[in-house]
């Protein structure tokens, strides 16, 4: 599908003749920049330096952080729900849930325990913004992680959806040790990969970091406006 | 002008701004706190001079081929199925979006804080239509009910507003019933704005950096109001200055630092949102339909002058938190949506001399501006170009003004007329003399003495004891 | 070493006695003091309101005045900075851009002198009370001279200093700013006045005839027990 472009040419042409020129009749190549600071943050840091790095970050984002490892990770993330007052819950439809050992907890437990599991399923279409809409706890998985920032950065699809990270009141966030960088450098230069060897980016990348908040009260922080009220990252040793 | 707020003149808007007590401590406090966590934020990097200079070789290497990347951003937004509108003014902007909202029969429109839609006045027009607009910005949204108060600072609307004046606007229009607590208020506001969301037919936003390699654009909030303004209407529209891109993600990654770290002192914001075109075809949430509308309104006759430099801004509003008299006189008084030193340059170009001709004399060229900005904009020496244009070019300076400065050139570049002058002043000025000092002076002293003491000219001024000293003469 | 003086049109007008003190000082430093008789004003009033062409002449004037001058030196950050303008003033003029960029050169601020140029530290004052000291934005934040004054300040003996609050605002002085938007300037240098009065110091020490002019102006208005002072006589105490 391809869309439309309405009044471009005159438009363009108003902003070359303000700069004095004609149209650029070819492709600009992006110079080489002077400054490159970014590219200095946390250079050279070891994974468990990262995770540290991050630790900290999320002590002033009003984020939780659990680290765990494979074998530890279903009974953090039952304690993790249980914490936020369980269910409902719902989840992005993801392999990685079961190959991390999942499903008995989710398909068996969560259910004894009375506490309602909702897989996002795009075939039932709006069903699944109701279900996250009424959800306690959105659970999803960090692409890449943000050391600096204490940032999980997600990319949508058909089985990803956005809302699951918006609408429910907690967030949890599954972080593999192995997505950790030093900041959104490294994010955005994996991202431009991803476009310049032709796979076609999310339409939704989500960076976020700790719950929301707004100032806008006399400067006054209240945490959960309009997206989640608390958030917990989950990080799981991969390494 | 559309971005153009009130209706009183400046002196009247400064004069409510200085009386406006809750206002000003409201001011002076955002600006202590907030200039604190910028300025830490900024210190922790270790060479944030060479982040701002970085992120100022982005934006002016962006300006000077704006036309090739905003070719190159709309050919890559249609690519991926958005339909992009350029707006060359205002009224093309609003008609283009009128009728997005007409042909989906829309009657309900969620908004994302824009100043772009502010300036062009997109919401009183689509009001006008008769369709809702909601915005969702806790800040915007509070100005909104409270008959639409003009927002009095870029990042954080209603500042100018106390929690007990919010909660009487709350319990007024929304029949609000509890405290004026924050969290409370807050938490109103979260309620009835979800059902907004979850019923609105078009979701429209502004944009913090459009990318032009992949015909993406990024959206920075704490709240994370743009998510669901971006995820649950099955339209979009997002509405951008021409000049708000960057070439690649990896440029759009510096700005998007800067822009959080300056304007509210954070590494990141709660939720930065890169969205590229609508959503995938088995996709749930996310827009089924997305138009891009790229709108000038006057920016193009700023570049190719010695204001281009204005147009790297990334509305992080660093200089309004730092400028001494936004401190005092609040961002109503500048009579426009864009207020503080940016205002002040900004406001004249987009909206002319006539109704702007006070703003670029509001500074005392401090230079606070200047050194804060993170894309490094001459701001004081962009003031001070305003002054020379409206001296030179337009002629709008006052007569007697004009007298003075002429009787300056002549005086002052004359070192016998200087001699003369400065030699005749004791006695010039004996009449208006109190000891030492001048209490009530005459001609341009009043406005001076008024406030202050002016002090006395000295009978001996220093050259003449320079001059007999050199001589032999006193040695004091 | 021989020192030019730009004594500033306040200062040769107004405050005749921070210019003794200024002269005193140098002296005192071993250096040989000239007063070019043809100086004026530096052309900053008229410039920085708009009358380009005007404040041009003034400023010619200045360039010739010191032309001959080995380091001009002036009491005053904000004029001394305003040497430091001429060059980017009188861009691409065939004749007197490189006699602007000269005068730059040789120009400093006094305490910048003497830290920078004299390697003096300590300058052997004595000083008894309790001051503050205001950081004027033309002197820190366009001629970029900061440490200079506290450096200076930190060794005169018998002085008991404190931080002044907010010490980075500016005080509302602004040149033609203070008259044109008096009723915003009033404000300015009354939260100044307020923040000086909250040091409870007894001095206000200051290295910018304008900024002490504006404050001293109001101190005085007020009726506060604040003396202002400029560096230079500060200094020159013993």
């Amino acid at each position: 599908m391809t869309g439309t472009i309405q009044n471009r040419e005159s438009f363009l042409n108003t902003i070359a003749s303000s700069l004095g020129r004609d149209r650029h009749p070819g492709k600009i190549e992006r110079p080489v920049w002077e400054f490159q600071p970014q590219k200095e943050v946390l250079k050279g840091a070891t994974p468990d330096q990262l995770v540290e790095v991050l630790k900290t970050q999320c002590l002033r984002i009003h984020t939780s952080v659990v680290v765990t490892d494979q074998t530890g990770l279903a009974e953090t993330l039952a304690e993790t729900v249980a914490n936020y007052g369980g269910g409902p819950v719902v989840t992005w439809k993801d392999n990685r849930f079961s190959e991390w050992g999942l499903d008995p907890l989710f398909h068996n437990e969560w259910p004894e325990q009375d506490i309602e599991y909702y897989e996002w399923d795009h075939t039932k279409g709006r069903e699944n913004i109701r279900q996250a809409e009424k959800a306690n706890i959105g659970i999803t998985i960090s692409e890449i992680t943000l050391a600096e920032s204490g940032t999980v950065v997600l990319f949508s699809d058909q089985d990803k959806g956005r809302t699951v990270s918006f609408l429910p009141k907690s967030l949890i966030a599954l972080v593999p040790k192995s997505s950790l960088v030093p900041r959104m450098t490294q994010a955005a230069q994996k991202m431009r990969q991803m476009h310049l060897e032709g796979k076609q980016v999310a339409s939704c990348v989500n960076f976020i970091t700790g719950p929301s908040n707004s100032a806008d009260i006399e400067l006054n922080l209240v945490v959960g406006v309009h997206g989640p009220v608390k958030a917990t990252y989950i990080i799981i040793d991969d390494l | 002008m559309a971005m153009k707020i009130g209706v009183e003149e400046f002196k009247e808007r400064v004069g409510k701004g200085i009386n406006d007590s809750f206002m000003r401590g409201a001011v002076a406090g955002a600006q202590d706190s907030m200039g604190t966590r910028r300025l830490s934020a900024a210190e922790e990097l270790g060479n944030w001079e060479d982040w701002r200079s970085h992120g100022e070789e982005i934006r002016k290497h962006v300006l000077e081929n704006l036309d090739y990347y905003l070719e190159q951003l709309s050919d890559n937004v249609a690519k991926r199925g958005g339909h992009v509108f350029f707006a060359s003014t205002a009224e093309e902007a609003n008609d283009y979006i009128r009728g997005v909202v007409a042909s989906k029969n829309a009657k309900k429109v969620v908004k994302a804080k824009s100043m772009v839609t502010e300036e062009i006045h997109l919401n009183s027009c689509l009001e006008l239509a008769g369709c809702e607009v909601i915005e969702t910005d806790l800040g915007e949204y509070i100005l909104q009910i409270d008959d639409h108060d003009p927002p009095s600072h870029i990042v954080v609307p209603a500042l100018h507003k106390n929690k007990e004046q919010i909660r009487d606007v709350f319990t007024d229009k929304l029949g609000y019933q509890k405290t004026s607590k924050p969290e409370e208020l807050a938490g109103h506001a979260r309620e009835t704005l979800r059902q907004d969301f979850l019923t609105a037919d078009i979701g429209i936003t502004g944009c913090n950096f459009a990318v032009a390699e992949t015909g993406s654009f990024s959206l920075v909030t704490n709240e994370g109001n743009a998510d669901l303004v971006t995820s649950l209407p099955k339209t979009q529209i997002t509405v951008m200055g021409m000049e708000r891109l960057v070439p690649t993600f990896e440029e759009m990654e510096v700005l998007v630092s800067l822009l959080t770290r300056s304007a509210v002192g954070q590494k990141l914001t709660s939720y930065i949102t890169v969205l590229t075109g609508p959503r995938e075809e088995l996709d749930v949430d996310g827009p089924e339909e997305f138009h891009l509308v790229i709108v000038d309104n006057g920016r193009s006759k700023i570049l190719g002058t010695e204001f281009q430099s204005v147009l790297q801004c990334i509305r992080c509003a660093a200089c309004i938190n730092v400028c001494p008299v936004y401190r005092h006189v609040g961002g109503h008084s500048y009579g426009s949506i864009y207020s503080g030193p940016i205002g002040a340059v900004l406001s004249p170009l987009l909206g002319g001399y006539e109704d702007y001709k006070e703003l670029p004399y509001a500074s005392t060229l401090c230079g606070a501006c200047t050194e804060v900005c993170p894309v490094k904009i001459p701001l004081h020496e962009l003031l001070h170009k305003h002054r020379q244009e409206i001296v030179e070019k337009e002629g709008k300076a006052p007569i007697s003004e004009k007298l003075a400065m002429k009787a300056f050139g002549l005086g002052a570049a004359s070192p016998a007329l200087y001699k003369i002058g400065s030699k005749l002043a004791p006695a010039a000025m004996n009449p208006f003399t109190n000891g030492d000092k001048i209490s009530n002076g005459p001609g341009p002293l009043k406005a001076w003495t008024e406030i202050r003491e002016f002090p006395a000219p000295n009978k001996e001024r220093f050259r003449d004891w320079f001059n007999n000293r050199e001589k032999g003469g006193n040695q004091s | 070493m021989k020192v030019s003086l730009f004594a500033t049109c306040l200062v040769d007008m107004f405050q005749s006695d921070v210019g003794k003190a200024t002269v005193e000082l140098l002296e005192r430093l071993g250096c040989e003091i000239d007063f070019p008789e043809s100086q004026v004003c530096c052309g900053q009033p008229a410039y920085n309101s708009g009358y380009v062409k005007e404040s041009k002449e003034a400023m010619k004037k200045m360039i010739d005045a010191f032309a001959s001058a080995e380091y001009v030196v002036s009491p005053s950050g904000s004029c001394a900075y305003m040497f430091h303008e001429y060059p980017h003033i009188f861009k691409g003029d065939p004749v007197w851009e490189t006699k602007a960029k000269r005068l730059a050169e040789k120009t400093y601020e006094l305490t910048q002198f003497i830290v920078e140029v004299l390697k003096v530290e300590d300058v052997g004052a004595r000083f008894e009370g309790r001051a503050t000291y205001h950081t004027s934005c033309h002197m820190t934040r366009l001629l970029g001279v900061n440490k200079a004054p506290m450096t200076l300040l930190s060794n005169v003996k018998g002085l008991e200093f404190t931080q002044l609050p907010g010490k980075e605002q500016c005080c509302g002085f602004g040149g033609t700013f203070s008259v044109k938007m008096a009723q915003i300037s009033e404000q300015m240098v009354d939260e100044k006045v307020q923040h000086v009065e909250e040091t409870q110091a007894d001095y206000l020490i200051g290295a910018d005839a304008g900024c002490l002019m504006n404050i001293g102006g109001r101190i005085d208005r007020k009726g506060k027990p604040i003396r202002v002072l400029h560096i230079a006589e500060v200094l020159n105490s013993r």
